[in-house]
């Protein structure tokens, strides 16, 4: 038993270090791209290099016999100096006019250069790399390996993610940036330097924003109740009932998927026009939830699937009507899928543009998107009290999604496991 | 009294295939009736046209007499018990237990102290008092499998009916529940449907056992007699075989010891 904890024990700061160097070679290819674009050839022949003297990094994580050990260690050594000298020299080069991408990418070197650099010097893995390991070390050490393992997957996941949230946060910092700066600049100066108010106490004390409000919360309300009316039912019987041309129904909902709204648009007005609802909260309510409904339809009949059968078979044995099973068991149990549906009809209507500009010609029925639109002219702009106004149009959704997030992963992840 | 009567009944599905054909099968009031055959012989689809969940293509099916071949499941009086016990997911057991009462209606309904008086009949009986403010998915597969039972039978039905209820359970629970069951028999004397594909729990439960292969019957008599005077060749085969191989089987395991 000894033996096999010796043959197969490996410090486990190997397998951090590869694995940070693969993450840190992934992110460098990004970084690559952004020198290309730059124009900046210099800084991508460094990072270039530094990207290979990383790949090296990663063969360090393999395990391997026991002659190469010290042949790969000191490549790796020599690799993480590489790397580090390349980080240093890139952020040299850029000099003081350094972005704050020039210093992202260079941690992206520095980091793993530096831990290559300590890791691969350890006493532990200088003597595993000499084969002086004794049997009780190795065991320890693949205890040890066994517990810190999950922690650094956990923590190199985390940088990941990290990077990720990062991509997303950094227009919706710009436009905060925006909002509560001074003035109407869209860039330049520091990030939250001067806060100020002005932007939203225009927006929010001015008329406009709340008769668009208003009318985008009834409109929207208005989507979610109808859209939720009619595609239950219309989900509970595609999922329960065969009829006939169940199936051309169902390919027909697919098929309107695929048309863009814009070419709809006209007919769409002249309809509406005939009908006299424009300019009114009825017309876009009914446009909004015929537009919505395929997709909720099919979200629901999805779910409605994965309701057993024999839940409706016992509770019609019980008792119920066939209405009552659907009000008194069904329903109660697709409240997740009912959130997630809603929530995306209320989505698709606060957040839509084009028929609320095409339906809407009086200045008094826009609703936010179309109202925030108006903010932007051909000559000036007021970019602050646009970003102001963009992210009060925001909040009420980010809100409902916070509020109702629970149900929402449920209701998505619905179906995978059914009690 | 709320015997059961099949009369020349037969199910065939929109494609084609024939189901069951020509079922004659009378079940006396009181009496365990247990339906046993192969996968696909008919058995479950018997059950569940007795249960109103399938239409019947011929024949009649009487319950206590009267044809109930047209009336809907909630109208037959009936309490079942299916193969995954089906509770209400988003309901406690004691909610599980009352739901069937809660829904009568008119002169049928229930006060609520007789309600209650029932949950802890049935609860105590089965063994499942301390589990009534549990969700389904808090439970074992052997206390769902006796809370589904409780929920058939607490209306107190005409006709219980059970589908392969055991088949979940591991084997000691199953011998466990096999007691059980015909314990809650002799003591509430309810006419019971029964349907396996195990050969000893038909053995063991029933006072007749209706064996049916490929949508026919084989043979309709008590476990003795079919075992002893087997009809035809196919329950020589099914059982007779069958129960003669366990036994050498398990001498076998025996002898060496």
């Amino acid at each position: 038993m000894s033996d096999l904890a010796i043959r197969w024990f490996a410090p486990l700061e190997l397998r951090i270090l590869s694995g940070m160097s693969f993450l840190s070679c992934a992110l460098l290819s990004v970084v690559l791209l952004f020198d290309y674009f730059r124009g900046d050839y210099d800084s991508m022949a460094i990072h270039g290099v530094g990207m290979m003297a990383l790949m090296v990094m990663i063969l360090t994580g393999i395990d391997f016999t026991e002659e190469g050990r010290t042949r790969r260690r000191d490549m790796g050594l020599t690799a993480s100096g590489i790397t580090l000298a390349c980080g240093v020299i890139g952020l040299a080069i850029r000099g003081a006019e350094y972005l704050l991408v020039d210093l992202w990418a260079g941690l992206v070197l520095l980091i793993p250069g530096l831990s290559g650099l300590y890791l691969l010097s350890t006493p532990l893995v200088s003597r595993w790399v000499e084969s002086t390991i004794e049997r009780a070390e190795a065991e320890d050490g693949l205890v040890r390996n066994r517990q810190l393992l999950p922690k650094w997957q956990a923590a190199l996941k985390h940088v990941v993610l990290l990077h990720v949230v990062a991509v997303v946060m950094i227009p919706v910092l710009w436009i905060i940036d925006v909002a509560i700066s001074p003035g109407d600049a869209l860039q330049g100066g520091a990030m939250f330097s001067s806060p100020t108010g002005e932007h939203f106490s225009n927006i929010l004390g001015g008329d406009n924003f709340w008769v668009w409000a208003r009318n985008s919360v009834i409109v929207s309300i208005g989507t979610t109740l109808l859209g939720l009316c009619l595609a239950i039912p219309a989900g509970y019987a595609f999922s329960r009932y065969r009829f006939k041309g169940r199936g051309a129904m169902m390919f027909t909902f697919l098929l309107v998927q695929m048309f863009p709204g814009i070419i709809i648009l006209v007919p769409y007005f002249m309809v509406m026009k005939s009908l006299g609802l424009l300019n009114t909260a009825i017309g876009l309510i009914l446009a909004y939830s015929v537009t919505a409904l395929p997709l909720c339809v099919w979200m629901l009949k999805g779910f409605f699937d994965t309701v057993p059968k024999e839940l409706e078979e016992a509770a019609l044995l019980d008792g119920c009507s066939q209405f009552g099973v659907f009000y008194r068991i069904i329903l109660p149990l697709s409240l997740p899928a009912v959130a997630v549906t809603g929530l995306f009809s209320f989505l698709v209507a606060w957040n839509e543009f084009l028929l609320a500009l095409t339906f809407n010609t009086s200045d008094d029925m826009f609703t936010l998107p179309v109202g925030l639109a108006s903010y932007i002219s051909a000559t000036d702009s007021a970019w602050g009290d646009f970003a102001a106004m963009s992210l009060l149009v925001a909040i009420p959704v980010v809100l409902l999604f916070i509020v109702f997030q629970k149900f929402l992963i449920e209701g998505l992840t619905a179906g995978s496991v059914k009690g | 009294m709320s015997g059961v009567n099949f009369v020349d009944v037969s199910k065939t599905y929109e494609d084609g295939t024939e189901a069951v054909r020509g079922l004659e099968l009378e079940v006396v009031s009181g009496e365990f009736l247990v339906l046993v055959g192969p996968s696909g012989c008919g058995k479950t689809t018997t059950l569940r046209m007795l249960a109103g969940l399938e239409e019947v293509s011929e024949g009649e099916i009487r319950i206590g007499g009267a044809k109930v071949n047209d009336l809907p499941p909630k109208a037959r009086d009936i309490g079942m018990v299916f193969q995954s016990y089906a509770l209400y997911p988003h309901k406690s057991v004691e909610q599980n237990l009352t739901f069937g009462m809660e829904m009568m209606k008119g002169e049928e309904a229930l006060s609520s102290n007789e309600i209650e008086s029932r949950v802890k009949e049935i609860s105590n009986l089965l063994g499942i008092a301390d589990l009534l403010e549990k969700r389904p998915r808090e439970l074992s597969g052997g206390q769902r499998q006796r809370v589904a039972l409780g929920r058939a039978l607490i209306r107190r039905p005409k006709v219980l009916l059970m589908d392969e209820p055991l088949s979940n359970l591991d084997a000691k629970l199953r011998n466990q529940m096999r007691i059980e069951l015909r314990r809650l028999h002799e003591e509430h004397g309810t006419t019971t449907v029964y349907v396996t594909h195990d050969q000893i729990e038909a053995m063991t439960l029933a006072d007749r056992i209706a064996i049916m292969n490929d949508g026919e019957l084989q043979q309709h008599a008590t476990p003795d007699e079919c075992y002893n005077n087997p009809a035809n060749d196919f329950v020589k085969d099914f059982l007779c075989r069958h129960i003669d191989e366990i036994v050498t089987t398990a001498n076998h395991i025996v002898s060496k010891r």
